[in-house]
């Protein structure tokens, strides 16, 4: 059990949640990262308590900038909703059978490549 | 854009998101942006809102049995990334959408570099992450 320092991970906290705001996610693929490297938690502690972070709605203030500023199309969002829960429910169920570190690869490769072409993108036009 | 195609992408996203334990909003903003042709900042609040219910409480519950939870961290970074929130919303909206995206990018190339990097914890756990 790591004798973690709070106010070491609060400031990690403030760096993720500014990543949160700024690109409109929920910032687990930066949390669990940062306090399995950072504050030498193991990987399942790291990824339990980042869900716990995630319960309350962390992401609201940021939320209610975008919403202000006219940035939220809340009907597709709320179509996709169902969607994510019922899907993440069978995702979880199948991760028992699939090799979850071929799709995680899979999918990082597919991330990586976007981010490439958004980063590279506006720069080659 | 047909609501059932909308309905089926928040599907695919959810597989997703419990396969890999790892966030919605990271597939979900490309997604939106790439498939239905929003703004970068639509994205992105769209994104923000999608994630407001706690869909991951179904596998907190899991960890939670396996006492791999740090109460009193959680709530710390919970606090922190609401703070962190606010900064990042109100520096994101002054950006000009091009620039976002162009940094957004810069993101999902670390993200992606993390995703891969990150030593396999056994998926049988569920991990279903909001």
């Amino acid at each position: 059990m790591p004798d973690s320092n709070p106010f070491a991970v609060f400031a990690t906290a403030c760096v993720v949640g500014v990543a949160s705001g700024l690109f409109g996610i929920g910032g687990g693929v930066l949390l669990v990262p940062l306090l399995v490297l950072l504050h030498h938690f193991g990987q399942h502690r790291a990824q339990g308590t980042s869900l716990v972070a995630l319960v309350p709605p962390t992401g609201l203030l940021a939320f209610i900038t975008y919403y202000r500023a006219h940035q939220v199309d809340v009907r597709t969002g709320l179509m996709i909703i169902p969607g994510v829960f019922i899907g993440g429910i069978l995702g979880g169920r199948l991760a028992v059978g699939l090799s979850a570190l071929h799709l995680r690869r899979i999918v990082a490769c597919i991330l990586f490549a976007l981010g490439a072409y958004e980063f590279l993108g506006p720069l080659l036009r | 854009m047909h609501w059932a195609f909308v309905v089926a992408l928040g599907f695919a996203v959810g597989i997703l998101v419990g396969v890999m334990g790892i966030g919605g909003g990271i597939i979900v903003v490309p997604a939106l942006v790439h498939l239905f042709g929003m703004d970068q900042h639509l994205a992105q609040g769209t994104s923000l809102f999608i994630i407001l219910p706690p869909l991951g409480l179904g596998a907190l519950s899991v960890y939670w049995k396996k006492r791999e939870v740090d109460l009193r961290a959680g709530i710390i970074c919970a606090l922190g990334m609401l703070a962190g929130g606010y900064i990042g919303g109100r520096i994101a909206v002054g950006m000009n959408s091009a620039r976002l995206g162009s940094a957004f990018g810069l993101f999902l190339m670390f993200a992606a570099i993390l995703l891969w990097r990150r030593s396999d914890a056994p998926a049988s756990t569920g991990a279903v992450r909001a």
